[in-house]
């Protein structure tokens, strides 16, 4: 069992005050809180150890080359990857999204087909919409049921010979439901030859995601959602798939020989990477996972799981509030919730005043918020550093808002 | 009153109310007992860009001087437009231009008037200093 009390002494943000309430930071879904394991072996690396990665032939150079790699490794680990030159560094999931997008689009032919789904963040249906409108490939959505659960037998009937690439979330940012990702990904490959990617921007922070069992083709990850720093992220993927693809993005350090006419390309992962590397952002990634690891993630899960049973209970018993949840047995610790009569800005701006942070808007998933009708929700989303207190404060707040603004 | 009279008169309400619940609960009575606004004015052309709540903003010119009708979605916004509106309402566009004194400082008003994109309010009164400044 994961001791809050124990990992929030790791936080130094839960030490502050917020209009003069403990802070109750629900907004994980949006940005986690980073230990000072994190904050430290940043700082360390530029106070000892600063110098640009893959260049000079000295101490510090080949110091800082050494724990930028080193994250390759850990990662490999921490998804189970099957190789760690697999494991390229983005800026976040959509740098990663960008990248697939734009490598894999220019390889098809018009009229070839993408299947993402209903629920989908801006960030995995905008690179493909440019991609889709460049190249004239079709979009197909996978519809949702009463349950915000992804409609499987519409998903079947949407496969085709044409489809070719489908790119799905693994954790819903607004309802925390879990697509059974395994039995969509058999569906997929059983039917057609699309390649299969995982957006696990919500995913990877609270669940082991094994990309060898789950048989998946590529995972996008942001550092910043699972305790590491901003600006840093990771897409994992087949060695034999990177292989085959073309780069994105030119420039130093993703090349082998270059003339004024024409250039070969460094292998994988260079290959992908342009430039200078965020490769702090990256060391400060590697400790993340490692803290993540420390703990097991069998036990964030559980920590999740037993959040949201909490949470759910507590939740759906305020009257007046609707909340929007996944009915399934599992799913995570995401709840985003609206008011009849009440604005989401109204009841984020209220909570606020009680130190709870929570996200209002759409929460980047416009579509969706269409399709429930609502023009905005307020979301509360637990990690490590929440317990059951938190959400305890949380539905105060809520009740108290709701008279308030009503 | 002129602007600044009007936004002082405004800074010692808000002031009356130390913690930010208060002030918000001043904010909705203000956006309760608001002027009506007219359903159809509810359209893209007269909304400011916010990405929490909608706001609305609708200039008018009569007699050399602005008149402001506003609204939101959202209550508490709704409380804000309205006050920035009666401010800048019935007053000339050079008066309006003119007027340097920062409403985020003086009204102290924290998360609700900090110059995110994606706040309406602070969009609003940026829109009510571009109208002013293209009619001098």
């Amino acid at each position: 069992m994961i001791k809050v009390n124990d990992i929030k002494k790791d936080f130094p943000i839960f030490e502050r005050k917020i209009n003069g309430n403990k802070l109750t930071y629900l907004d994980s879904g949006a940005t986690s809180q980073k230990p000072n394991q994190v904050i430290d072996v940043m700082s360390d690396v530029y106070r000892n150890n600063n110098a640009n990665v893959h260049r000079g032939t000295y101490v510090l150079s080949s110091e800082t080359t050494s724990k930028y790699e080193e994250v390759r490794v850990k990662f490999k680990k921490f998804i189970n990857a099957y190789n760690s030159d697999e494991i390229i560094f983005t800026k976040g999931c959509t740098e990663g999204f960008n990248l697939l997008a734009n490598s894999l689009c220019k390889n098809l032919n018009k009229g070839d087909e993408i299947i993402l789904s209903e629920i989908e963040h801006h960030a995995n249906i905008i690179p493909w919409q440019m991609a889709a409108k460049k190249y004239g490939l079709n979009i197909k959505y996978i519809k949702i049921d009463d349950s915000y659960n992804l409609d499987l037998d519409h998903l079947n009937s949407l496969i085709t010979s044409k489809t070719k690439i489908v790119s799905i979330v693994g954790e819903s940012n607004m309802s925390g439901m879990l697509p059974n990702i395994k039995e969509i990904v058999s569906n997929v490959k059983s039917k057609s030859d699309a390649i299969f990617i995982l957006d696990g921007a919500q995913l990877v922070p609270h669940r082991f995601v094994d990309v060898q069992d789950l048989g998946i083709d590529f995972l996008c990850v942001s550092g910043h959602k699972m305790l590491g720093p901003t600006g840093i992220g990771v897409v994992w993927g087949r060695k034999e798939l990177w292989d085959s693809m073309d780069p994105v993005y030119g420039g130093g350090d993703m090349i082998e020989e270059v003339y004024y006419d024409k250039a070969t390309w460094a292998p994988v992962p260079h290959k992908f990477e342009a430039g200078t590397p965020p490769f702090v952002e990256a060391i400060g990634l590697g400790v993340a996972a490692e803290y993540l690891m420390n703990i097991t993630m069998s036990e964030v899960q559980q920590h999740s799981d037993s959040l949201r049973e909490y949470a759910k209970s507590k939740l759906e018993n305020i009257d007046g509030l609707n909340v929007i949840h996944s009915i399934s047995k599992n799913a995570g610790c995401t709840f985003a919730m609206s008011v009849e009569g009440a604005h989401a800005a109204d009841m984020s701006l209220m909570l606020d005043t009680y130190g709870v942070a929570v996200r209002a808007g759409h929460h980047c998933v416009q579509p969706f918020h269409r399709k429930l009708k609502l023009d905005a929700t307020f979301r509360a989303t637990g990690y490590i550093y929440n317990n059951e207190e938190d959400f305890d404060t949380l539905a105060y707040a809520i009740e108290n808002s709701i008279k308030m603004l009503k | 009153m002129s602007i600044e009279e009007k936004i002082s008169k405004y800074k010692k309400t808000l002031d009356l109310f130390p913690n930010p619940q208060e002030k918000y609960q001043y904010l909705i009575e203000q956006a309760k007992k608001s002027e009506e606004f007219p359903v159809e004015l509810r359209v893209d052309e007269f909304k400011v860009n916010g990405c929490q709540s909608q706001v609305w903003l609708v200039p008018e010119e009569k007699d050399d001087k602005l008149f402001f009708k506003s609204d939101s979605d959202a209550l508490i916004a709704k409380g804000l437009v309205t006050l920035i509106t009666s401010i800048y309402s019935n007053e000339t566009a050079k008066d309006i231009t003119n007027s340097k004194i920062d409403l985020m400082d003086e009204f102290e008003l924290g998360v609700l008037l900090s110059p995110a994109r994606r706040n309406g309010a602070f969009s609003m009164l940026r829109t009510i200093k571009e109208f002013a400044s293209k009619l001098i």
